[in-house]
């Protein structure tokens, strides 16, 4: 049956305790959520999504290459309209005929994706990944972010038994007008409340399977609370519904709660156990059953503590800095930056065919014997080691990087040596979610994709790294 | 081929000068040039220009060699502007002595300038960084003091250099530049300042950089036949080596040399017939500490690793084997980009001259170090006081 073979959890290092924005705010509206997670000035919902994709294939027994459909989903594009689906599959380097869809405008966006790769045929990966945004002063105050990736094929470890849907007309719960940040809600409690519990008992109900047998349940979750009322009605025990609850420790992450909620259900079930999912988003109940688990890559992100203060949240979130590129002396041509994608995302370096040295980027002669030589295509290793090393102080960045360094600090800017070959490909990188005082020469680092600077209102993304230790 | 000797040099102050323009700061520098040849030369014997700026600011980016020769008088002569970012001037010297020595012209003026203070903060940022490797080394981030940082960590992980040593080129070359009126910051430093200045880019802080400067500077090369018309003791170019490098640091296969600079370097004594060991003096490209220290081994004053102790030993201290950047260096007298290079050209005539403000003693050898970026182009001229006859 089809289902899914493998899983990947991606949450951004840092978390922000409830209790410090209550300090801040003197109340705080996330009832039940003891932290959240924050995401890096230069995380993203694509970031995001590929940093919990990579985890995924690296523990699927496909290659990527199999892939035939990619199915997303999300709230929080990085752009309104623009290029996101090709984007994602260029970073993970996915076969360019994949077939694709992105689902967005809601927080069933997850069951969408689920539904679009279980109708499909061949290996497909579904990814969800989230970051809303909210008025600072309240519904801000449980958003979090993070990622969930899925890798669906045929005869799989997980069979997706069923998935039912449930549509009706009920605004006013969450909603965002074009061109606006942040997320509102009208706030009528009790409508509220109903709705949501109508719209998935509906679903649930309507699956081909009896739910009361279910051990756990992934539920649409706003906060802690949020999933037992909306299992009011179901057949569904509370441990159930507190086995698939993770927004009491990453907040509420739009889309992906529920998805990341699912795997974390799925790293704990034994064989046979069966799992309901249940979405809700813009009046869409989308409900589904799982029968299984296996391990989760990336699980342990759930556990991360890396505790933040309120007033260096608001900086990573950008709720406090607004930077813009002024026109600048030096370029590199958006024409030109496509150019170099297979470096910045997979690290292809040239091999000479003379001297067998390694050139990075693959262009011009040989680095090592000089000579102009066609180069074979490597790729090296997403692991290196710091060579070289300095922290760019507050104030110190190339206007490029201003926006950054307000919101993040001080960064490091590493030269990484990477193995590829018989030899080495060095490269500038800067090193992101790390203390750049906790970095030293020799350490190792692992690539990550991440959003490098906005120029002319496009973002451009490519390699960073993150500290191993 | 004929020899090519330095007959003139001067510069302007270096400092920060909102009021000036690149084209009234080289005036002063040509005025300052004419006055140091001995005798009165009429410009119409100089055949040619050859002018160095990077055009921080993007003030006049197209002609602005041509602009500078009309503004001073030099009506029609042939002018080419130099772009070699840091090492501008030194390469426009270069062109000077080949014009001079290829019999082609007898008399050549070569000079940079650079207007670097009166553009806002974030508009400067934009051309501290343009010289780097742009497509991956800047968008990684850094400024070129980031950069020198990072070699900086290379070798103290490597050698046992330490960030006090880095704090001893300050106070060195500030004790030097305090003599010098012409310095952008003419102040001593005690080591404790030079130690706990505020971080830049880890480990460099911010006496381990020097500063940005607007200046002018200004040499005439001249045939032999011409020099000897206008002076007793000749100052001959006897080495002229020049090297190019990889842009980015990342693609050199190494973090602790500039190797550009080797290669210039073994070029310039080569041709000069002499080695490290005959220098009687040097003036070395110390856009930041870490970069003088890889100077003292790239241009084999010592061995690798040992720069650190060389400096502590005095080595280069005014009264040392080899005095190093008597000037004040980059970091005391400023560096104004394009004027950098042929700016050491002036601190290396006056030493000869005997007219230097940390004056060595009777100097037969001296070499000027002339840095493009982090090393993509390097300029490394040896020269000798020839005595009179």
């Amino acid at each position: 049956m089809r289902g899914i073979d493998a899983g990947g959890i991606y949450l951004p290092r840092f978390r922000l305790s409830t209790e410090e924005t209550a300090a801040a705010w003197g109340h705080a509206d996330a009832r039940g959520i003891d932290r959240k997670t924050v995401p890096a000035a230069d995380e993203d919902a694509l970031t995001m999504a590929v940093a919990a994709a990579e985890r995924a294939l690296e523990s699927a027994s496909l290659e990527r290459s199999a892939i035939e459909l990619v199915a997303m989903a999300t709230t929080t594009p990085p752009m309104a309209e623009g290029d996101f689906l090709s984007r994602f599959v260029r970073m993970l380097a996915l076969p360019e005929d994949v077939a694709g869809s992105v689902s967005t405008q809601h927080t069933a966006a997850g069951g969408e994706a689920f539904a679009r790769a279980l109708d499909a045929d061949g290996p497909a990966l579904v990814v969800a990944a989230d970051c809303p945004e909210g008025d600072p002063a309240d519904a801000d105050h449980p958003l979090g972010a993070g990622a969930a990736a899925f890798v669906i094929d045929d005869e799989a470890v997980v069979p997706v038994r069923d998935i039912a849907w449930y549509s009706d007309e009920t605004p006013g719960i969450r909603f965002r007008p074009r061109g606006e940040r942040e997320i509102d809600s009208l706030d009528v409690t009790t409508y509220e409340r109903s709705a949501v519990r109508e719209a998935v008992t509906e679903a649930v109900t309507a699956l081909e399977v009896d739910a009361s047998e279910a051990t756990a349940a992934a539920l649409h979750q706003r906060d802690r609370k949020f999933p037992y009322r909306v299992a009011g009605d179901l057949p569904l025990s509370n441990e159930a519904v507190a086995a698939g609850t993770v927004v009491d420790r990453i907040g509420d992450a739009g889309a992906a709660t529920v998805p990341i909620g699912l795997l974390a259900v799925l790293a704990e079930a034994d064989e046979g156990e069966s799992t309901v999912g249940g979405f809700f988003g813009g009046g869409t109940a989308v409900a589904l059953e799982l029968e299984g688990g296996f391990p989760i890559a990336g699980i342990d992100d759930l556990d991360g503590e890396e505790a933040i203060g309120y007033t260096e949240y608001l900086r990573k979130r950008g709720y406090v800095v607004e930077g813009e590129v002024a026109g600048g002396g030096a370029n590199v041509s958006l024409p030109n930056w496509q150019g170099s994608l297979d470096q910045r995302y997979r690290l292809i370096a040239g091999e000479c065919p003379d001297c067998g040295g390694v050139t990075f980027p693959p262009r011009g002669a040989c680095q090592e014997c000089h000579s102009r030589v066609e180069f074979e295509r490597i790729e090296a290793s997403r692991t290196g080691t710091i060579r070289a090393l300095t922290v760019i102080g507050q104030g110190g960045a190339p206007p490029e990087f201003a926006e950054l360094q307000q919101r993040e600090g001080a960064y490091a800017v590493a030269i990484v040596a990477l193995a590829a070959g018989d030899g080495e490909a060095t490269l500038p990188a800067q090193l992101a979610d790390v203390d750049p005082e906790a970095v030293a020469v020799g350490d190792t680092v692992r690539a990550t994709i991440r959003r490098i600077y906005t120029q002319e209102g496009v973002p451009r993304y490519g390699v960073k790294f993150r500290s191993e230790g | 081929m004929r020899d090519a000797y330095v007959i003139g040099a001067g510069q302007s102050s270096f400092g920060s000068f909102p009021e000036e323009t690149y084209l009234s700061l080289f005036e002063s520098a040509f005025e300052s040039t004419l006055n140091s040849v001995e005798g009165e030369l009429p410009t119409e014997v100089i055949d040619e220009a050859h002018l160095g700026t990077l055009g921080v600011g993007g003030r006049q980016i197209g002609l602005s060699g041509p602009a500078v020769t009309e503004h001073i008088g030099l009506h029609g002569v042939p002018t080419t502007r130099v772009e070699n970012a840091c090492a501008a001037s030194g390469y426009a010297f270069r062109q000077a002595v080949t014009a001079v020595r290829s019999g082609m012209v007898d008399v050549a003026l070569a000079g940079g300038y650079e207007v670097m203070t009166d553009t806002s903060a974030d508009g400067t940022k934009w051309w501290l960084g343009v010289s780097g490797e742009t497509e991956w080394e800047r968008i990684s981030g850094t400024t070129f003091a980031g950069v020198y940082a990072q070699m900086a960590s290379a070798h103290l992980e490597e050698y046992d250099t330490t960030v006090e040593d880095l704090s001893r080129v300050a106070v060195k070359n500030h004790a030097n530049g305090a003599k010098n009126p012409k310095a952008h910051l003419g102040f001593e430093c005690s080591l404790e300042d030079a130690v706990s200045a505020p971080s830049v880019a880890d480990p460099l802080n911010l006496y381990h950089c020097c500063p940005t400067t607007d200046g002018a500077s200004a040499v005439l090369v001249a045939s032999e036949e011409v020099a000897r018309e206008y002076g007793e003791e000749l100052i001959r170019v006897a080495g002229a080596g020049a090297s190019s490098g990889r842009v980015g640091l990342f693609q050199r296969g190494t973090l602790t040399s500039i190797p550009a600079s080797v290669r210039a370097g073994e070029a310039a004594y080569e041709e000069a017939g002499i080695g490290p060991e005959n220098l009687d003096f040097a003036e070395v490209h110390d856009c930041f500490a870490i970069a003088e220290l890889l100077a003292y081994e790239d241009l084999g004053f010592c061995e690798r690793g040992e720069a650190g102790r060389l400096l502590r030993e005095g080595v280069t201290d005014p009264d040392g084997d080899l005095p190093t950047n008597t000037s004040g260096g980059l970091k005391s007298k400023g560096h104004p980009i394009g004027a950098t290079g042929t700016g050491q050209i002036v601190e290396a005539f006056e030493q000869f001259r005997g007219e230097a403000h940390v004056q060595t003693d009777r100097p037969r050898y001296g070499l000027t170090h002339n840095v493009g970026g982090s090393g993509g182009g390097v300029t490394v001229h040896v020269f000798e006081r020839e005595e009179a006859a």
